[in-house]
């Protein structure tokens, strides 16, 4: 078996990061209360959602569902994940890290596979009241359903690997997180906002949102007639362009953006700040 | 063995370690002295391959730490001055996770975590979490941890810090067991009675140079060549200095107040009875007579100037 599939998959002892996400965010014995209290809000929320949509199930698209839990987790996963390794930074474990005979790939990947086992857990449980919904709803299409899923999957995916990546650059985990949720507002808040307050052309319009997980979902969970772009331009890419481009591109993105965050850690291992104040070069 | 040679470290205009250089063998416990900012942190990171040297190098068993540092990673034990665990995982899982990393076999990680978990006393802790222990015991897990893969050569910065004097005494009994275990190990500290206590070489430095390195009573021999004698009299001790200047093999003699004098002797043994003897014999009354021999802090003290970077 290739060498690599084994440093980062079989016998990469990052890998209890699974472990530590699993305790601080979904067990009650982590021994810290805060998450608990958390937990216990997120269960009730969660509880509440489930017979919101058992009650309104046949008005209820499940695409949109799919939209609320994208939007949600676009917020969620930064928050989880901005101190990976930032954290570490600031919590001074970094350097029994970095003085272990561990690689760059396999304490970036470990960190990764931590996050993606939480994000798989939230992304089943929502799966729950899309498939009530999906049973329930008149126009269900199964195919632009499973498109949906993962293609929203994916651009989660691509959320994690950005703050990894933040939190891989720099040495504040507040930094990270800032600077993860600014580029998150920019792209998928300002610039749509923009555009259909500056009236720009279809063509634009459509290019630009072609990339927007909300636009793809949108596009996927409406009818195939009269459909118009989130920027209310009349959409000309078909619909069966929808949901797997973006999907695949969504991952080739989480590919490079994991593979940077690796190559930046030589950034934190070779240097560290240790210049009195007053220094020139301080 | 630890080749340290002509170690370099430069930030900028600042030369944080000006090429010391000095080797290990196996069993040596290497007492690291030097106020704060003087070069220890900086000398033992890069020791453990965290930054990268300016110029020279360190060796272990072959391996440089400029060359192949993953090699010398696998040989040792890194303990930073200051540090964090993971609070949301249990001792055992701690230690788990860091045999892992240095590739101890599953089959023997129990064995492993069980006999330095007892090596630490935190045996009863082993279901514990982190976050649960008290200072001095994440000390020592910390410590267990740098044990877990058997090191060559461990690097314990300033690993008594923030201790209770209980705590301590137990570190340094494991410390010197480790050295008896055949391990290299180079201790920083503050606290110079202690190193003194169970280092058998020691290194001082200043401002980036390594002002003296061997063992310690050579470094305290080589600072006070001659034996320093403190002597009481009940009176007349001015007199009684004159005298003993006097006298064979008495390099100088002087009253410093409060009925003593101090006497510089570069005789022997035999002699040094002589003078206490002959004192008598001329009718001074001596209430005590006690050699005064240097301590590390003295010597610490004699070579250094308090000067930083």
């Amino acid at each position: 078996m290739k060498q690599w599939f084994q440093d980062l998959f079989l016998h990469n002892p990052m890998l209890i990061e699974i472990t530590r996400f699993r305790r601080r965010y979904f067990s009650f014995r982590s021994g810290n209360s805060t998450n608990s209290v958390v937990l216990t809000m997120v269960l009730l929320c969660y509880a509440g959602l489930v017979l919101v949509v058992r009650d309104n199930s046949h008005n209820t698209n499940p695409i949109s569902l799919i939209m609320f839990e994208t939007g949600l987790l676009t917020v969620f996963a930064p928050m989880m994940l901005y101190g990976a390794i930032a954290g570490e930074r600031e919590r001074r474990s970094w350097d029994l890290l970095l003085a272990a005979p561990i690689t760059k790939s396999q304490i970036v990947f470990g960190k990764f596979m931590g996050a993606l086992a939480a994000l798989s857990v939230a992304v089943l449980l929502f799966q729950v009241p899309i498939l009530i919904s999906a049973l329930s709803f008149p126009e269900t299409n199964w195919l632009k359903l499973l498109w949906a899923t993962l293609m929203s999957f994916a651009f989660l995916l691509d959320v994690c690997a950005l703050t990894i990546l933040f939190s891989a650059r720099v040495k504040r985990g507040l930094m990270a997180l800032g600077a993860v949720l600014g580029i998150l507002g920019i792209t998928l808040v300002v610039i749509p906002s923009v555009f259909s307050a500056a009236g720009v052309d279809r063509v634009s319009s459509q290019v630009t949102m072609f990339l927007h997980p909300i636009s793809v979902l949108y596009e996927l969970g409406g009818n195939d007639r009269d459909r118009y772009s989130m920027v209310d331009q009349p959409t000309f890419v078909p619909l069966w362009l929808w949901g797997w481009p973006q999907t695949i591109v969504y991952a080739l993105f989480a590919v490079l953006m994991l593979n940077w965050a690796a190559k930046t850690l030589t950034f934190a291992e070779n240097e560290v700040k240790f210049l009195p104040q007053g220094n020139k070069n301080a | 063995m630890l080749e340290v040679k002509n170690l370099r470290k430069e930030y900028g205009g600042l030369t944080a370690v000006k090429g010391i250089s000095f080797n290990l063998n196996p069993g040596d416990i290497f007492g690291f002295i030097g106020s704060n900012g003087a070069g220890k942190t900086t000398t033992i990171r890069m020791i453990a391959t965290l930054l990268e040297p300016t110029a020279g190098t360190a060796i272990l068993n072959g391996a440089d730490i400029r060359k192949d540092p993953m090699a010398v990673r696998r040989m040792i034990g890194y303990m930073p001055d200051f540090f964090g665990l993971y609070d949301d995982v249990k001792v055992w899982e701690y230690l788990d996770f860091f045999a892992a990393i240095y590739q101890v076999p599953p089959k023997k990680r129990t064995e492993v975590i069980d006999s330095v978990l007892e090596l630490t006393n935190l045996t009863v802790k082993k279901q514990s979490f982190v976050q649960s222990l008290s200072r001095g015991m994440q000390q020592r897990l910390c410590l267990a941890r740098c044990l877990v893969h058997d090191p060559t050569l461990l690097l314990l910065d300033e690993p008594a810090s923030g201790l209770d004097p209980r705590a301590r005494a137990e570190l340094k009994e494991l410390i010197a067991e480790l050295g008896r275990m055949g391990k290299i190990v180079i201790v920083s500290s503050h606290i110079l009675p202690e190193l003194a206590d169970f280092c058998n070489s020691v290194g001082i430095i200043e401002r980036g140079e390594l002002l003296a390195f061997g063992p310690v009573g050579q470094i305290i021999k080589d600072m006070q060549p001659h034996r320093v004698f403190a002597v009481h009299f009940v009176s007349d001790a001015d007199n009684a200095s004159e005298y003993v200047a006097t006298l064979p093999n008495v390099l100088s003699s002087q009253a410093t107040g409060h009925g003593e004098v101090r006497i510089e002797y570069g005789g022997d043994l035999d002699g040094q009875a002589d003078v206490l003897t002959r004192l008598i014999q001329k009718g001074f009354r001596v209430s005590s007579f006690r050699e005064d021999s240097a301590d590390l802090e003295d010597v610490f003290l004699k070579l250094t100037t308090g000067a930083v970077n």
